[in-house]
């Protein structure tokens, strides 16, 4: 007896070799039929035996190729179209949208195998993919994603490369990328002024000219990187010289798992990282035998490691003498990266000696994702190449939410039904280029996952950019989220966290609902609303910005407000040569003087930085914090400094007597990793001191903790607070998908948008009862 | 005479009466109009321009100027940025109770001769004292009439390519407030920058074409008065960090404070946007005069699609600029 049924496969089932999949399985189980994509995934009709069909449906689950991943199912019956064999049938541009997004991914295996292989027509061919790796996101110009609609349209395949497109019994059946030396996309290597370098082989030209200690930008999968040999000291000087970037970490690229154990500690899981599709730059323990030029990562205890992840990459590595590359986004000083050619040889003349450029256009640029493993788990720096824009499944019906994030390492989340689309990494909203990046590619995912326009989000911020841009959209409301609601919404729903939850929300500065500047924060609430139960003690910040891009004056003005007149002589003991400038500060908080009030623990951090001598004026975001945070060692627990809690209307953390003890340590010329140390367990037992009381003020709250907000970078933090309320019998939750930095505050802000839609809505349904 | 003003010398009788003789009219002399009361003068026929501000300034007295002289320059520039040329000028005093009189010669002395260096006529005002704590001080209302000479003023119509000039360093007043309300706690060597600009701006509009707009960066500076045009003209504005004139002393005091040049209040500057061709010429006129002799080309316009204001750093980015906002909260995390 032969049936018909039809089977919708809805998740990431485009792009990954589903349909061939698909064409094996109901040829291996003698089934007719067809297999198509749609606007909602993969439609498939099948005709044949039953028992056939359940093997076959049985397989589509658990056999399905190692990029797909499926989120649902449905099997109907159907009227039999007599279909005498099975067919892969072209896309159909219609249905509602379910659509996914492909992913880029790192090279495969297989690929590599070829590649390597003498005998291979693509031996040794840089741009070898197939329906399991390779370009996605980053070359697609209109879904449902097929070659035309990419910027593979260029190239025209050749015999060969379409005999394996159409087979679908190859490995490469429908790779819309498919390429070869004869059809595909070639390198090409250019001057410094973008004139054309003749050589044989642009690539062993490269090697060449990066062994000689040359810079040269390298077009990559989602832009242009600044390359240069890792372990040659005076070009990695000169690339920071160029580049005018004087210490912040530079990622490098090893050759293979085995050179970066050279370099750092790698233990299962980030091994796993480093491999994985996704390809991130993970953040490793330098390791002993540590053997970079020092300026690639000065001052610090970990390096920020990938594997090549493009076959170009694993080709300029190939050279045993030269194992690491310094791998830096190639972009001017607070400008998005650079991924379009013209651009490349324009913003970097004088920045790269040479070019390595290939001719297949970026659409949609993507900087590498960064993450490192924090107490056992994934900590997000930045999300972006390989995982975005993936969508997460939420419970609730998010459709026509767009939540447009914050000031800094921004991104934007978009919501479609249970699904939540969370951008690229875009960076900071300073600059008209950055903005207009943003714009551009969230006008693309507008697009692509085609929603209604209804609800706005945005931080209350009354300075972000985002305030200004949402203006250009018109949505049919704008709601504005608290900053560090929005970092605790996040964490909750990544956990699927009912009811309501202790939110521990250490982190740099966001707007208050008090005028202020909060960032160390302890909430109790849901994603609907909170109730703030503790937060730092506020001081000055005279000269606003001026006091985070220069710690001392923060590490002063906190002094003088704590401390008055015996504060004003120990900031004036620790920073001898700025006596001046001291009682100017002193000045400008007595008369409120372009002052702000804020309580963050980033700020918290900067001041005890900077009276540390560690960094008393950053060079980067968040410098101070990070150089002070490499001081602790998260495997020790040291002894916390005193301070105190004040219970007035919720508690305030006062750490007046820990500031004064630091300084006078710091006077004493005691040992500062220690101090350090100390200083970090003082926010630990600060934080344990609150949930202990609260917890004797609120017996009936839930024990539910959710920890965000950046500085759970910070590995001592992480450790130590989470350990200490494990004991204490709390549950405790950190960010594992999302960044806890601002970068995963606009799916925090979808979030909360999407719980206040819904209790709207309960409220107006009681009402119309 | 008393030396502090009382209540009584705002009440209409024998004291009001001696204050407006011995210190208005002994400035402002007592011309046929000169009556406080209602003045009556002739205009030519035709269109004229009407403008009032009030002026509270703290403090009062300041370097390169005082509440006086910023009270008749003020208004007389917002005329002359519009193109007209002032004529008339009417003011009223809000005087707190125990105000020195002495002072308040003074600032009606500066005003008058602000008047007489520009030949504009103080042809009416008005006198209020109010109790001790009512008030700080004083504060001045101006009120000009101009009168639309030639005929020809500004187009209000830009294209690409249009240059920007300043007719001199940005944030000068500003900061000389600033150290005068002793602030710093240092002394700045720095004059506030308050002057009338009726002779140079009529002077570019008369003898150069293609002028598209002129305006005076007072408080917000001049970020936010080129913001204002961009939004309200909807063009894309690009100015450069390295051409902006600010004087050593200002920048010094800007980093300090955590204060941006850009946002400090000016009192004796203009914005000119001008046809590409002619900026030369526009150029060679201001610089002319004592207060036009450091003006500078600062930049573009660059589109004319959205109305944004842009900043070129020295790093090759550009900053997108908006005005400003009261204290400006940190944005940085
Ligand atoms: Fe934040
Ligand atoms: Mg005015
Ligand atoms: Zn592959
Ligand atoms: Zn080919």
């Amino acid at each position: 007896m032969r049936t018909a049924v039809k089977v919708a496969v809805q998740g990431r089932v485009q792009g990954v070799g589903f349909r061939p999949f698909v064409f094996q399985l109901a040829d291996k189980y003698y089934l007719n039929g067809t297999v198509q994509n749609n606007m909602d995934g993969v439609k498939i009709h099948l005709e044949g035996e039953p028992a056939a069909i359940q093997l076959f449906l049985a397989d589509l689950k658990n056999k399905a190729p190692r990029l797909s991943k499926i989120n649902e199912i449905v099997v109907n019956g159907t009227e039999s179209e007599n279909a005498e064999d099975f067919t892969i049938i072209a896309s159909e541009r219609s249905g509602t949208s379910m659509l996914v997004i492909p992913i880029d991914s790192a090279v495969c295996e297989d690929c590599l195998n070829e590649m390597n292989d003498p005998k291979d027509f693509r031996y040794q061919y840089p741009f070898i993919n197939c329906t399991q790796c390779g370009p996605r996101y980053t070359i697609i110009e209109e879904l449902p994603y097929d070659r035309p609609y990419t910027s593979m349209k260029e190239f025209p395949m050749c015999e060969d490369c379409r005999r394996e497109y159409e087979d679908p019994t190859n490995r490469r059946h429908h790779a819309q990328p498919i390429a070869c030396p004869k059809c595909g996309p070639k390198l090409r290597l250019l001057g410094s002024h973008g004139e054309e370098i003749d050589s044989e082989n642009p690539l062993i030209e490269t090697i060449k000219l990066l062994k000689e200690g040359n810079i040269i930008a390298i077009k990559g999968l989602g832009g242009y990187h600044l390359c240069c040999d890792a372990r040659n000291e005076r070009a990695v000087v000169e690339l920071r010289r160029r580049k005018k970037r004087p210490l912040r970490p530079l990622a490098v690229m090893a050759a293979s798992i085995s050179a970066v154990v050279q370099l750092a500690e790698v233990d299962n899981a980030e091994s796993e990282l480093l491999r994985s599709s996704e390809a991130p730059i993970v953040v490793l323990k330098k390791s002993c035998k540590y053997e970079l030029a020092p300026s690639v990562a000065p001052n610090m205890g970990t390096i920020g490691v990938m594997l090549p992840y493009t076959p170009h990459h694993h080709l300029l590595l190939a050279d045993p003498e030269l194992p690491c590359l310094v791998m830096t986004s190639a972009n001017p000083s607070g400008l998005p990266i650079v991924f379009k050619d013209d651009e490349a040889t324009r913003y970097l003349e004088g920045i790269a000696d040479y070019f390595l450029m290939h001719n297949r256009e970026i659409l949609h640029p993507v900087d590498d994702s960064v993450v490192q493993l924090n107490d056992g788990k994934v900590d997000f720096f930045r999300r972006s190449r390989g995982y975005v824009p993936d969508p997460f499944t939420t419970t609730s019906d998010v459709t026509g939410i767009v939540a447009f994030g914050g000031q800094q390492k921004t991104t934007f989340t978009i919501g479609r039904n249970e699904q939540i689309f969370v951008g690229p990494h875009i960076g900071d909203l300073e600059n008209i280029e950055t903005i207009d990046h943003y714009q551009h590619e969230l006008m693309h995912l507008l697009t692509w996952i085609d929603i209604p326009k209804e609800t706005a989000v945005i931080d209350t911020h009354p300075y972000y950019q985002v305030q200004r841009l949402v203006k250009e959209y018109n949505f049919l409301e704008v709601i504005e989220v608290q900053h560090h609601h929005a970092h605790m919404a996040a964490c909750m729903d990544e956990h699927q966290l009912s009811g309501q939850a202790y939110g521990i929300i250490l982190d740099g500065t966001g707007y208050g609902l008090d005028g202020k500047i909060w960032g160390f924060e302890i909430f109790y609430g849901d994603a609907v609303g909170f109730e703030r139960m503790a937060h730092l003690h506020y001081t000055p910040l005279p000269g606003s910005e001026k006091c985070i891009r220069e710690p001392w004056r923060n590490a002063a003005a906190m002094l003088i407000a704590l401390h008055g007149e015996e504060g004003l002589d120990l900031a004036k003991a620790i920073f001898t040569d700025k006596s001046l400038e001291i009682n100017i500060l002193k000045m400008m908080i007595e008369r409120n003087l372009n002052t702000v009030y804020a309580g963050t623990c980033g700020r918290l951090f900067d001041a005890v930085s900077a009276i540390c001598g560690v960094t008393t004026v950053a060079s980067y975001d968040g410098e101070a914090a990070i150089q002070l945070a490499e001081l602790a060692n998260e495997q020790l627990i040291y002894q916390p400094y005193p301070f105190n809690l004040e219970d007035t209307n919720g508690f305030t953390i006062d750490f007046s007597k820990m500031i004064k003890e630091i300084s006078m340590d710091v006077l004493a010329s005691k040992d500062i990793p220690t101090i350090s140390g100390r200083f970090h367990e003082t926010i630990v037992q600060a934080i344990v001191a609150v949930m202990v009381r609260l917890e004797k003020k609120k017996p009936m709250a839930n024990k539910n903790v959710v920890l965000s907000g950046g500085s759970f970078h910070n590995r001592y933090l992480r450790k130590r607070i989470r350990a200490e309320l494990l004991q204490r019998d709390f549950n405790v939750y950190v960010p594992e998908n999302v960044p806890c930095n601002d970068g995963g505050l606009s799916y925090g802000q979808l979030v909360v948008a999407a719980a206040k839609r819904s209790a709207n809505k309960c409220v107006l349904e009681y009402q119309q009862k | 005479m008393e030396k502090y003003i009382s209540l009584a010398h705002g009440d209409g009788g024998e004291l009001s009466h001696r204050l407006i003789k011995d210190v208005f009219i002994e400035s402002f002399g007592d011309g046929d109009s000169a009556l406080f009361d209602a003045a009556s003068v002739d205009i030519p026929v035709g269109r004229i321009a009407v403008t009032t501000d009030s002026f509270v300034i703290k403090p009062i007295f300041f370097p390169g100027g005082s509440i006086g002289k910023l009270a008749v320059a003020g208004t007389i520039n917002d005329l002359a940025v519009s193109g007209a040329k002032p004529v008339y000028l009417t003011c009223g005093f809000v005087i707190e109770e125990g105000f020195p009189i002495l002072d308040l010669k003074k600032i009606v002395h500066d005003m008058a001769n602000e008047a007489k260096k520009t030949g504009v006529s103080i042809i009416a005002g008005d006198t209020k004292v109010v109790e001790r704590g009512s008030a700080d001080g004083v504060y001045i209302n101006t009120t000009g009439i101009g009168i639309y000479e030639l005929n020809k003023g500004c187009s209000l119509e830009f294209e690409e390519g249009d240059a920007i000039l300043v007719s001199g360093t940005i944030g000068d007043h500003g900061v000389a407030v600033l150290g005068a309300r002793g602030e710093l706690g240092i002394t700045v060597p720095i004059n506030s920058d308050c002057a009338s600009l009726n002779r140079m701006l009529a002077e570019v509009l008369e003898h150069t074409n293609g002028v598209r707009i002129m305006r005076d960066p007072t408080r917000g500076g001049l970020a936010t008065t080129l913001v204002e045009i961009a939004e309200d003209f909807q063009v894309t504005m690009k100015i450069n960090e390295l051409d902006l004139p600010v004087r050593e002393e200002v920048h010094g005091v800007c980093d300090l404070l955590g204060f941006d040049p850009l946002y400090l209040a000016n009192e004796g500057k203009a914005i000119i946007i001008v046809a590409q061709q002619e900026k030369e010429k526009v150029l060679d006129i201001l610089r002319e005069y004592p207060e036009g002799k450091d003006a500078v080309v600062i930049g573009s316009i660059v589109g004319k699609e959205k109305g944004h204001l842009l900043l070129e750093t020295p790093l090759g980015s550009k900053r997108l600029l908006t005005r400003l906002s009261g204290t400006m909260f940190p944005r940085i995390c």
